[in-house]
């Protein structure tokens, strides 16, 4: 299991922060996570594999200075 | 107690009123020249059309400028303010101050805002903004004593020279014994010797028992006040409730404040950790989505940057609470503790350093090639203790690093420095320099719109090159955020009033991340609402971080989450809790329309403000340089034959950037189309006789402006 926010997730073998996102409805929303206290950036949602364990923290919405 | 001798040049005493729903009802005028005192009675009328803060300002300034008024003639003042809600605690973010004057860089209106408790204090002790004119030889300093009831005007010698010291010194001399009691405004050598001088606004941290700092950054502000011969401008206040600000409705501003500060409480760990990081954050942020400017705004990502973002400066960082107000739970101001500067009058010493900010970070970092930490945290403290922009500072020496390295200046102009990108310790030196007014450093604390001229006339280098490159609009210099491909924040900052400041808008990631804003009218509408919605802030006294850096949970299912609603919401009810007019979020951007249009008629009356002054560097725009193209030459490539339907076969890269620069360069002309009319401007980018006088701001000395301009009804 992984945990996002408050929630609880199955973990899959292989599973990248754009494969947990494309199972969430409102995924296309975040542009950033943190992964167990590290930034993750769309860009690299990709190749960014979630360990399981993990603490996946949705930030919402990069606002700028 | 620190042992001084003022002198005492003028002083009065006067009764404070007391605050009213938020006002004081009063400003203050000082003539340094006249030694004059004056209390000026603020009207219903002012309260209305320009409700507080820059409005107040813009209001004091029109009236002390005429229309050929230079930066550095004794009329120009220095206008500070707060406004109805700053000076509340527990409301995150509610202690900013606002400065206005004419700017050395710009020549027209710079407005900038900063922490710290001065404004809150001024209004307190009976004044809703304060006025400076004239000048006066020597080291001058306004004390205004709220809780004694007495202005003076003082000559004191002795004094450091350097702001750090000074603010700890006048701290320590005016507190009595309590030192949370005392704000100071002040600056340092380098607004002396440069055009691009900050002021540094004073809070007491109690638990480190230290006075410190937040800056109110752009335009070379502090360079006029050092102009005038001022040193310093103190206020003392006592302790700070609910109450001070009088509030028309206590129990619902209670409830909102609550409310509010209890979501960034709890939502702030959870999102952008501003409490723990501040606004490094944003560094590997916007490197990740190739943003983050670096080596002059050429590109947008360096391997380096995650030498100088969060996961750094969080170990480099005092822990402890950083709020900049009572009781603001956004608490983003870090400092560095015992930080030992390597260079400079206080090398081998342990000082405190109030940040490194994202804009420092970026500036002072990877826009001249430094991805040192270290680096960033002297120049830094530097910086904030001469009395520089470290914004204007960063985009300035990018700008000269990048002339150095094609050869526009050698070592024959810059006194035998070595200026290539990444050398920190010609950095450094450049920032000694212009402390002191000597060397190359000189020069380029002109900023970049004079050393372009200077470049050009004596060294020879080629005009039209600086002109692509050199990072500034209007005489500012650009703040760090790479708008090269987006269109919407391109105009966020060539359309801003000041200059190029991401105050007014920062639309890069809803419209190149999220691109929330596919056509020039949602650009358009874009750049009316957020300018208008941030420019608010600035009247009421109040730090936009809140807003929308934290946002409620549920915040994405809201049908425009980029405005954030709920907030906006609950600044409507903050702003009727205190004053005791009800507002609405359209209230809310119809009180900044006025203000905001008024300010751009003021710039119109000091000669600017017109379409030709919303000009971007190319820079800004696109790629420059063959190598910036090759960069993000799928980027651009695609948008080419996609987007504009050209067949590229066979084209080199020179003659593809030049066809992107044409369509590129139109297209910003036709944003500042859509964006003028929806804002109610003309072509020429003049609010039209209309759009005054259905924001009541038909006064006949605007009118006049208009009709000098040929705008008619």
């Amino acid at each position: 299991m992984i945990r996002v926010g408050d929630k609880q997730v199955p973990w899959k073998e292989g599973m990248t922060v754009s494969a947990l996102l494309a199972d969430m409805r409102d995924g296309h929303f975040y542009a950033v996570v943190r992964l167990n206290g590290k930034l993750v950036s769309r860009p690299y949602f990709n190749s960014t594999l979630i360990p399981d364990n993990a603490e996946v923290i949705l930030i919402p919405m990069v606002a700028g200075g | 107690m620190t042992q001084l001798d003022p002198k005492e040049l003028k002083t009065i005493s006067y009764t404070r009123p007391p605050i009213d729903r938020g006002y004081a009802n009063q400003t203050l005028c000082i003539d340094l020249s006249r030694l004059d005192i004056t209390l000026k009675p603020v009207s219903e009328k002012m309260k209305d059309i320009f409700v507080g803060g820059k409005g107040f300002d813009l209001w004091l300034l029109w009236h002390a400028v005429t229309a050929k008024t230079k930066w550095n003639d004794p009329e120009n003042a220095v206008c500070i303010a707060s406004g109805p809600m700053g000076g509340t605690p527990g409301y995150p973010g509610s202690g900013k101050s606002i400065v206005t004057t004419i700017s050395p860089t710009t020549g027209s209106v710079m407005d900038s805002n900063v922490g710290g408790y001065f404004g809150p204090y001024l209004k307190f002790s009976g004044f809703d903004a304060v006025e400076v004119v004239g000048k006066r030889p020597g080291d001058t300093v306004i004390f205004i004593d709220g809780i004694d009831q007495k202005i003076e005007i003082l000559e004191i010698s002795g004094l450091p020279d350097d702001s750090y010291a000074l603010s700890t010194m006048l701290t320590d001399f005016f507190a009595g014994d309590k030192k949370q009691n005392i704000s100071v405004v002040s600056t340092g050598p380098g607004a002396r010797h440069t055009l691009i001088g900050c002021l540094n606004f004073t809070w007491y941290d109690v638990k480190r028992k230290r006075a410190r700092y937040k800056q109110a950054g752009r335009g070379g502000v502090g360079t006029v006040l050092a102009d005038k011969g001022l040193r310093a401008i103190v206020a003392r206040w006592d302790s700070v409730t609910m109450d001070t600000n009088k509030p028309a409705d206590k129990e619902t501003l209670t409830t909102v404040s609550k409310s509010y500060s209890r979501e960034i409480r709890d939502l702030d760990p959870k999102q952008n950790e501003m409490a723990r990081v501040g606004t490094t954050h944003l560094v590997p942020i916007m490197n990740d989505f190739d943003l983050l400017p670096t080596h002059n705004f050429r590109y947008g990502r360096h391997p380096g940057a995650n030498n100088i973002g969060r996961d750094v400066y969080q170990y480099l960082f005092d822990p402890g609470f950083d709020g900049c107000w009572r009781g603001c739970t956004v608490a983003c101001s870090h400092g560095v503790k015992d930080f030992v500067p390597m260079t400079g009058p206080y090398r081998g010493r342990k000082v405190f350093v109030d940040g490194p900010e994202y804009e420092t970070i970026a500036g002072c970092g990877s826009n001249i090639g430094v991805f040192d930490p270290f680096t960033i945290i002297e120049m830094n403290f530097y910086c904030d203790a001469y009395g520089l922009d470290t914004i204007s500072v960063g985009t300035g020496i990018a700008f000269v690093m990048e002339c150095f390295e094609m050869g526009l200046i050698t070592t024959a102009h810059t006194g035998g420095m070595d200026l290539s990108f990444g050398n920190r310790l010609s950095a450094l030196e450049m920032v000694h320099q212009m402390a002191s007014g000597k060397g190359f450093g000189a020069v380029v604390g002109q900023g970049i719109r004079r050393m372009k001229e200077i470049f050009a006339k004596e060294y020879g280098a080629d005009p039209a090159v600086m002109q692509d490159i050199g990072m500034e609009s209007k005489g500012l210099e650009f703040s760090e955020y790479m708008t090269k491909e987006s269109l919407a924040q391109q105009g966020g900052y060539g359309i801003a009033l000041k200059g190029p400041q991401h105050d007014e808008a920062w639309l890069i990631f809803l419209d190149m991340v999220y691109n929330y804003m596919p056509t020039f009218e949602q650009k358009a509408e874009a750049l009316h609402w957020f300018p208008m919605f941030r420019t608010w802030f600035g009247l009421c006294g109040l730090c936009k971080l809140p807003w929308n850096d934290i946002v409620p949970e549920n915040n994405k299912e809201t049908p425009e989450p980029a405005k954030v609603m709920k907030h906006v919401q609950w600044y409507a009810e903050y702003f009727g809790a205190v004053t005791g007019k009800k507002a609405t979020p359209d209230d809310l951007i119809r009180m900044s329309e006025a203000v905001y249009n008024f300010q751009r008629i003021f710039s119109l009356r000091l000669g600017y403000g017109r379409r030709e002054h919303d000009s971007l560097p190319y820079r800004a725009m696109g790629p420059v340089t063959v190598e910036e193209y090759e960069s993000r030459r799928e980027r651009y490539d695609k948008e080419l034959t996609e987007k504009h339907g050209l067949d590229i076969t066979g084209k080199d890269t020179t003659e593809k950037a030049m066809i992107l620069r044409r369509f590129r360069e139109q297209q910003y002309e036709e944003l500042k189309d859509a964006v003028y009319e929806r804002r109610g401007w003309n072509r020429d980018g003049i609010p039209t006789i209309e759009t005054v006088r259905r924001l009541g701001i038909d006064f006949p000395e605007v009118l006049a402006v208009l009709q000098e301009h040929a705008v008619g009804s």
